[in-house]
């Protein structure tokens, strides 16, 4: 580990140019990587290149965009007035990735770019229909959400870019987020679901499901039910939730079952259906 | 060869400097290079909080922190660093007087995460303290004594 050399880039193309060298870890927040390292899985690291000093950290407005910094601390998201006012299913998952102490470090372009199927933001941004917005040496482009995972700890992401924020159109919306794990703090999810509700004339469904699948996934399904439906009943919940489980693809692991993560699909999608509506 | 990387910063009020390997911790380095052991890792992956220290004011786990990422804004507070400081002198009495501490590996963590707790909520419920203490793992005390502990601190601070 001592031939690894460190690198703190002031500027984003000598970043850019340092991430396109072989083995070279890009490491913001820190509270995934520094695990990984001292557990061995990168063992012919050659550098870590920290990308802190780049300007990836403000929350602002851009036309119908709001633009998330991808160095944006959770605990930044989570105090952001307009996060708040507008995204309160960020808001809530934010919250739940680990305690105060890692919320203090870990950044939402971590989250992303580890891309875990558990990682408890990316089914809000799922919800939310963030555009992944990557800069590279040869400029810069834009990726659905849906788009940017190909399977579990990977992405569209190549050697040479990284992630410079997140563009979630800008809109009034209401949602909720719920994880199981071990315990109500400070856990990995078993499962985790996000819904998104909105009015663009219709109210409109977004539900994300994480851990539950390689990736995380949509359930479109469930969507076009509860828009058709209009008032929604205990039959109609129930249906949604069926859709739920049967679009769970889930594994069982160290966290959870099968059988179990499949069922609480549909738990979970009627449980914040219920706390939204 | 060994890529040492030079760092300066505030620590406990004072700016040092420090000569750290890449992937050293600011744990590692405030435990080896400055022997303040008061942080202590549990651990090591951020999840039991011994080693929690505050950066900039804010509660992080420093085994997860690469030290060699620290600038000259940068400021690490231990415990050491509040010695005198009358809320930090409030918590670990309390700790004391409520017998919140058994084996003390957890406690200088305890005391900074209530640290950071009382300065932003001088009168914490019961949920918002054990909110606030989820990130620090505890397995000797069952974690009753150390709740009663900050309720105490908050109080006695509050009687100032």
């Amino acid at each position: 580990m001592s031939s690894i050399s460190f690198f703190r880039p002031a500027n984003l193309s000598e970043a850019c140019e340092l991430l396109a060298k072989p083995n070279h870890l890009a490491v913001a927040g820190g509270t995934d990587l520094i695990v990984k390292l001292r557990n061995g899985l990168f063992p012919n690291a050659a550098a870590l290149v920290d990308i802190s000093a780049l300007p990836f950290k403000s929350i602002r407005k851009e036309g119908d965009r709001l633009i998330i910094g991808s160095g944006c601390t959770m605990s930044s998201v989570i105090a952001s007035p307009e996060v708040n006012e507008y995204f309160p299913v960020l808001v809530k998952a934010a919250s739940t990735v680990g305690a105060t102490q890692i919320r203090n470090a870990a950044t939402l372009g971590g989250n992303v770019a580890n891309a875990s199927p558990a990682g408890d933001t990316i089914p809000a941004l799922f919800a939310l229909e963030a555009e992944v917005l990557i800069v590279g040496q040869t400029g810069k482009r834009k990726v659905a959400i849906d788009e940017f995972f190909t399977g579990p700890g990977r992405s569209v992401l190549k050697a040479g870019e990284l992630i410079e924020g997140f563009a979630l159109p800008l809109r009034k919306t209401s949602g909720a987020f719920l994880k199981l794990g071990e315990r109500r703090a400070h856990a990995i999810s078993k499962i985790n679901l996000a819904l998104n509700v909105f009015n663009d004339g219709q109210k409109r469904y977004r539900i994300a499901i994480g851990s539950a699948a390689p990736t995380v996934l949509r359930c479109k399904s469930a969507e076009e039910l509860l828009e058709k439906a209009g008032e929604i009943d205990a039959a109609t919940l129930e249906k949604a939730a069926e859709f739920a489980c049967e679009t769970a693809k889930p594994i069982s692991d160290v966290r959870s079952s099968k059988s179990y993560r499949k069922q609480m699909a549909g738990v979970l999608l009627k449980r914040a259906l219920k706390a939204v509506i | 060869m060994e890529n040492l990387v030079k760092v300066t910063f505030s620590l406990n009020g004072r700016q040092v400097e420090a000569e750290v390997l890449p992937t050293m911790t600011v744990l590692e380095m405030i435990r080896r290079n400055f022997r303040l052991t008061a942080a202590k890792e549990g651990c090591g992956k951020g999840e039991c909080g011994a080693c929690t220290v505050l950066l900039n004011g804010e509660p992080v786990n420093s085994c997860l922190k690469l030290a060699a990422s620290l600038t000259v804004s940068d400021q690490i507070v231990t415990v050491e660093g509040l010695e005198k400081d009358a809320t930090m002198q409030a918590i670990q009495h309390a700790f004391v007087s409520e017998g919140a501490v058994q084996c003390g590996f957890c406690i200088p963590g305890m005391t900074m995460t209530s640290y950071k707790l009382l300065q932003s909520n001088p009168d914490p419920d019961e949920h918002q303290i054990k909110q606030a203490l989820s990130g620090n793992i505890c397995r000797c005390t069952g974690y009753r004594k150390i709740e009663a502990a900050v309720k105490k601190a908050s109080e006695t601070r509050r009687n100032k």
